[in-house]
């Protein structure tokens, strides 16, 4: 009996610069470290085993160029110009993570809890690009967040689209929220009852003016927050009536009604996904694939730290979830859903340069983040 | 009379095992929402339309009853599943059930909401329909939460059927829910120096709410004649006034029957609501101390619905009633349901209450419309349910003893003509 | 519900609150119980064929075979012959069942919250094969053959942990791998239900309270003051022991002395006793005084463990997060050179890896990601850590943090975050099978695959621990518990 020894699979790690060492978490005692100065946004190609196109395409052993913030060229003739930095990347390139959900930054500022009712309160004002909040996104790998209010009153403002370095904002009005839960109601305030809420939601849509009119002609898609699948029906309803579109967030048990939500044209964003979560709702998520529902993944950041977000795809994978299918929900799918699917979500000529260079397969939690470009600058990763 | 136990013999455990029961049962059955033709031949059939039969059958198809026949003959078409049981009854009506998901079903920012609807805020999906169906209760009422003078619009549905709210009702808008006493004034204070909430109103005290009701019906009244003072709710309170909506209002005790009887007699009697706002029908739930002055609703001809009998006697708000509450208004001749309000537990079902209502000395033919037709009647929905007759909704309750007896057992429960719940004897299909 | 602490007061009060709705929704989301053909009975015979055989962590076989029988691995190697009769299960990767040493799972969730434990009480008691079997479904279809559960998991001491085998059975003696695994204490853990006051003063929900640096470090004495309590008792128990047999020396010579001068004393005494009556004394008889019978040390039963703690026959656990109590604790220790301790826990213990690693105290992590709603022991929290503590040489082991019962089940995933922070893929599989056995004095039970060890075996479509991987067939304890069908 020959008994061979071999190691278990171990990545290897790229040559990437003179440590060998990824970046390593903030020192212990969780004092924010500042922004190194970025390196500049000239021009890099990095040459890597493949890399994920977002489209479902992958290109092995192809080239990846970078130049002024853009992705300037993919594929496998490439032509780097000289004195290009070129990096070698044992492992894959792919877009940048895109969480739909969250509060990064400015956590209990995200609604002014004096009213039920402000549409035209927008969340772009409480962006604070220097939080350490995008710091940990942006180790995470998500290049781009949706600032979303939390799930109070019954509309509480409209959602922003930010990116985790440089301070880019994708959009100032990407949805506007209106809330469909009971969850977001208290009993010390107008309104107390579900049909209390509702009917201030029709009263705001009889006459609409400002976003709720954009709404209303379809220009501005709403994000429905909701909890329970009868506040999916009357999202869904409500959105029927009022010919509105957009993505229903909140119900973990969203994909049992996969097909009502696919008839009436919305999408959906899944709940953060902590561990230990019921199988149940995990097994919903490969429903909504199956029926043809795009989806992204929400993070309620900072209260749940980013890496739950591919910590939560990864849980719906083993529970059923087609791969290809996870990996457009944290990418391309997402970027659709918030609406800026023309600047971020792939890599294709012409998109911004916001790209994550792993040590293996992304879906595998194991695989290390060597580098997270946004903008074309290097933001995580090396010497920074 | 005899009880003859040829169907007791079950093969499945107790008690414990309904609810989970009925709910995996309930999911088995989503597969099959489409109602099949069934055939029933019951030892007793108790239409609660008048007439009983012994040995009959009863069929159905589609959605609705179809024969109710006093033998069974032509019953045995090929291809027609047959069940059997002891006895069968129209599906239980219960006229005041409680299966909200709490406080976010009444709208409490103001205490007169007429336009709130209940059924917004209910959930298909919730364990206690199953509970329900699996005690024979085929058809419930369900109002917004009594925390309000008048808390909406409460909604007549069925307890099963597909996962949304709006295919299982019976009659949308059915009832204006409010009350009288003690609870609709809880939770509010006078304001002591700023008010810091909401809740600093009136009414505070019985006299505040009465007050509350009256003006409400008052400001509709004005409604008619001067447009500029419609309001929020106006449209439902004329329809109130004219007849078309009924008002069920919650009266535990005796103080508070009163105060809705005069209510209704004085609409009925003042100036400002001549010209057809005069026409009010009313009645009063929970009316557990109707007993008490039985007079003064014969001679408003309000009807009303007993809330669960209590095992001490005292009820809430400190109303009493017995075992034979429900036989001295019978001999009164008042009109009344009996209701569960949803409580858990076994003592506490609707079949129950109408068992209660027998020991103390409701003869069975006036227990069962208690909980049948009666109830079908207040709510404006007899043309549909309430009654075993041809063309009806199939709404049956299979049992395997004399229904309400503590040791009958409800072994078939059918809605909408789809069998719900199904514990009949394996040798069921022969 | 974002905290540790809530997210374990959620699944306490779910268990405990609502049993109905807990039982409806195991009816509701039990798969149709298992087919004949899925379960199997531990006198099976089971031939497992894999292209690559993990068999220890760090020795791969190519194309070999396991053979199980009877509950027990009996051959693995090349080339075995499949008996006959045996059930064939194949597929490309094998290796041992993941064992969950910081657990939740398998013990009557309300026991977790038990404050009032004392080092003598005991996990298995409340063991509990009937209830939650979906959660331990879900676990070993994840790879999670066995777990150490711990009653009382945030009290300051918990009592005695047990392993138990995650296989679905209604007998608990089939459950329980090792009744007494550990002793579990804590230092430092927040206190639960805490009112809180935001900043003006109004009431803000329940939350946690960080215990004060006072606090924790009398904690840590008292701890210490319990070991050597436990120490001084067996020392007086040795004591004892030797006394007794010093005691029974002396008795059995004095015995013996005595049966060799029986007859001249016989005479003696009838001679004395004859002069006595002459002499109208009163005769006395001539007494021997005994040694006094050394008293044992009064029974203590929490003693009695913390005993066999202190003589390093029972691990002790201490979970404990700050810098302070945990220099207290490693200089508190080293004059108990037998004492076997695991530091659970550890997020600032980077500070001693020079320490840990010399005096070969294992660390117990928990790599799971906290949001900013973190208690307070948490703060320097980091899915790094274990890799930080493995470069320093310390040895990690992985744990899903002993407070949700159904985390067990993502304990592979957590492993895989744990590598991609920096972990080494190996210490990672090591940590989650023979690390984790060895740690817990299971070792030469289960953890690899060996011949004589327990048949607890993973048949996987790909590498272990890497998140894409399925898992296709579990055996547990003999017994083919998962399938690809179910």
């Amino acid at each position: 009996m020959v008994i061979v020894a071999m190691a278990l699979c171990a990545p290897l790690l790229a040559p990437f610069s003179p440590s060998n060492t990824p970046a390593v978490a903030a020192p212990v005692l969780g004092v924010p470290t500042s922004v190194a100065a970025p390196l500049d946004a000239g021009s890099v190609a990095i040459r890597a085993d493949a890399i994920w196109l977002g489209d479902g395409r992958v290109v092995e052993k192809g080239t990846l160029l970078l130049s002024d913030g853009r992705i300037a060229d993919v594929g496998t003739n490439v032509s780097v110009p000289s004195g290009t930095q070129v990096i070698e990347l044992k492992g894959t390139i792919t877009a940048g993570l895109i969480a739909l959900h969250g509060y990064s930054g400015a956590p209990n500022e995200m609604v002014d809890g004096t009213r039920p009712s402000m549409p035209e309160s927008k969340l772009r004002f409480a962006f604070d690009p220097s939080h350490y909040d995008f710091e940990d996104a942006r180790k995470s790998g998500i290049t781009t967040i949706v600032l979303t209010p939390p799930a109070e009153g019954v509309a509480p403002g409209i959602t922003a689209v930010v990116k985790t370095a440089g301070g880019t904002m994708l959009s100032d009005a990407a949805h506007l929220s209106l809330v469909f839960t009971a969850d977001g109601l208290v009993s010390n305030r107008k309104p107390t009852s579900i049909a209390g809420a509702m009917a201030m939601m029709e009263e705001m849509f009889a006459q609409p003016r400002g976003s709720v009119a954009l709404a209303a002609e379809g220009k501005l898609p709403c994000l429905f927050e909701t909890t329970t699948k009868p506040d999916i029906q009357r999202a869904i309803d409500f959105a029927g009536r009022h010919k509105l579109t957009g993505a229903i967030h909140g119900a973990a048990l969203a994909g049992e009604l996969a097909e009502s939500i696919h008839d009436a044209k919305l999408s959906v964003i899944v709940p953060v996904i902590e561990i230990g979560k019921e199988r149940r709702a995990l097994v919903s998520v490969a429903e909504l694939a199956k029926k043809d529902v795009r989806f992204g993944f929400g993070l309620d950041s900072p209260w749940n730290h980013p890496s739950e977000l591919r910590l939560g795809a990864a849980m719906c994978v083993r529970e059923g979830l087609d791969s290809a299918k996870a990996w457009s929900a944290l990418t391309s799918d997402a970027a659709r859903i918030a609406g800026v699917d023309a600047r971020v979500g792939r890599i294709d000529r012409g998109l911004d340069a916001d790209v994550v260079l792993w040590s293996g397969n992304p879906l595998d939690l194991g695989s290390r983040i060597v580098a997270v470009y946004v903008d074309g600058v290097r933001v995580v990763g090396g010497d920074r | 009379m005899s009880i003859d136990y040829r169907f007791g013999s079950l093969a499945l455990s107790g008690l414990l095992a309904f609810a989970t029961l009925a709910r995996a049962e309930g999911k088995q059955d989503e597969k099959k929402d489409e109602p099949r033709s069934l055939v029933i031949y019951a030892d007793h059939v108790f239409t609660g339309a008048g007439s009983n039969y012994d040995g009959g059958m009863v069929t159905t198809s589609g959605r609705k009853i179809g024969l109710v026949s006093p033998n069974r003959a032509g019953g045995d078409d090929a291809g027609k599943p047959e069940l059997r049981c002891f006895a069968i009854t129209p599906g239980l009506i219960d006229a005041s059930v409680r299966i909200t998901p709490g406080l976010v079903s009444v709208e409490q920012s103001n205490e007169v909401n007429p336009a709130m609807r209940v059924a917004e805020s209910l959930d298909p999906y919730a364990n206690a329909w199953d509970a329900q169906v699996s005690n024979g209760v085929t058809t419930v009422l369900v109002n917004p939460l009594d925390q309000n003078v008048i808390g909406g619009l409460g909604v007549v549905l069925k307890t099963a059927g597909p996962e949304s709210i709006a295919a299982r009702t019976v009659k949308a808008d059915a009832v204006l829910r409010g009350a009288m006493g003690q609870q609709a004034s809880q939770g509010n204070h006078a304001a002591f120096g700023r008010p810091t909430d909401f809740y600093s109103r009136r009414p505070t005290t019985r006299m505040a709410v009465e007050w509350e009701w009256r003006k409400a019906f008052y400001d509709a009244a004005a409604s008619t004649r001067d447009a500029t003072r419609k309001f929020s709710g106006s449209e439902q309170l004329v329809a109130a006034l004219k007849g078309d909506l009924t008002v069920g209002i919650q009266a535990w005790a005796t103080q508070d029957i009163r105060t809705a009887v005069f209510l209704k007699e004085e609409i009925e009697r003042e100036e400002e609501f001549k010209n057809g706002l005069n026409k009010p029908r009313f009645f009063i739930d929970a009316a557990a101390e109707a007993w008490k002055e039985p007079q003064l609703l014969v001679r408003a001809r309000v009807p009303v619905v007993l809330p669960p009998f209590p095992a001490a006697g005292r009820t809430r708000e400190n109303a009493f009633m017995a075992w034979n509450t429900a036989e001295l208004l019978r001999k009164e001749g008042i009109p009344f349901a009996l209701s569960s309000h949803g409580l858990p537990g076994a003592e506490s079902t609707l079949a129950m209450q109408a068992g209660y209502a027998m020991r103390g000395g409701l003869p069975f033919e006036d227990a069962l419309a208690a909980v049948t037709l009666t109830p079908a009647r207040l709510l404006g929905v007899a043309d549909r349910v309430g009654t075993i007759e041809t063309g009806k909704d199939a709404d049956l309750c299979l049992w395997n003893g004399m229904p309400f007896e503590p040791s009958s057992r409800i072994i078939g429960v059918v809605v909408d003509g789809v069998l719900r719940v199904d514990r009949l004897a394996p040798e069921k299909n022969k | 519900m974002h905290t540790l602490m809530g997210r374990f007061t959620l699944a306490l009060s779910a268990a405990v609150l609502q049993p109905v709705v807990l039982a409806s929704s195991a009816v509701e989301g039990q798969e149709a119980p298992a087919s004949p053909a899925a379960s199997s009975t531990p006198s099976e015979t089971i031939f497992i064929r894999g292209e690559h055989v993990i068999t220890r962590p760090g020795t791969v076989i190519d194309d070999a075979q396991v053979l199980v029988r009877n509950g027990r691995i009996v051959a693995v190697g090349k080339d075995l012959p499949m008996p006959e009769g045996a059930r064939e299960v194949s597929g490309t990767w094998i290796c041992a069942g993941f064992i969950d040493p910081w657990a939740a799972i398998g013990i009557a969730p309300e026991s977790l919250g038990e404050a009032g434990g004392t080092p003598a009480t005991r996990s298995t008691d409340s063991v509990d094969p009937y209830n939650f079997d979906h959660l331990r479904r879900d676990a070993l279809r994840a790879g999670v053959t066995t777990a150490r559960v711990q009653i009382g998991a945030g009290a300051r001491v918990g009592g005695i942990g047990t392993i138990v085998r995650l296989a679905p059975t209604t007998k608990r003696e089939d459950m329980v791998v090792l009744p007494d695994s550990n002793v579990w204490m804590t230092i430092g853990l927040s206190q639960g239900n805490q009112m809180s006051f935001d900043a003006q003063g109004d009431f803000a929900g329940f939350g946690s309270r960080a215990m004060d640096p006072f606090e924790r470090l009398e904690s840590v004495d008292r701890l210490l003051q319990m070991i050597q309590a436990g120490k001084n008792y067996l020392v007086q128990k040795n004591e004892y022991k030797h006394e007794l047999e010093a005691w029974q020396k002396t008795i059995a010579e004095k015995e013996a002395e005595l049966e060799k001068d029986a007859k001249k004393a016989k005479k003696d005494r009838e001679k004395a006793e004859k002069d006595a009556t002459e002499k109208g004394k009163k005769f006395e008889e001539k007494k021997y005084k005994e040694d006094k019978k050394p008293t044992p040390p009064r029974f203590d039963e929490d003693n009695e463990v913390l005993a066999r703690v202190a003589d390093g026959g029972l691990p002790l656990i201490v979970h404990a997060n700050r810098v302070a109590e945990i220099r207290a604790l490693l200089s508190g220790s080293e004059s108990m050179g037998r004492l076997r301790w695991i530091l659970a826990g550890g997020a600032e213990s980077t500070f001693f890896s020079r320490q840990l690693a010399e005096r070969r105290i294992p660390v117990l992590v928990m790599p799971v990601p906290m949001g900013r709603n973190r208690p307070d022991e948490y703060e320097s929290h980091d899915l790094s850590l274990a890799a930080r503590l493995k470069k320093d040489g310390v040895q990690v082991l992985l744990g899903s943090g002993g407070l949700d019962p159904a985390a067990t089940r993502d304990l592979p995933l957590l492993a895989g975050l744990a590598i991609g922070a920096g972990l080494d893929r190996q210490a990672a599989f090591d940590a989650l099978t023979l690390g984790a056995a060895r740690a817990l004095d299971v070792g030469d039970r289960i953890g690899s695959l060996e011949a004589g060890k327990d048949a607890d075996v993973l048949v996987l479509d790909g590498e272990p621990l890497v998140s894409t991987t399925r898992v296709r067939f579990v055996v547990a304890g003999g017994r083919v518990v998962v399938t690809p069908e179910n």
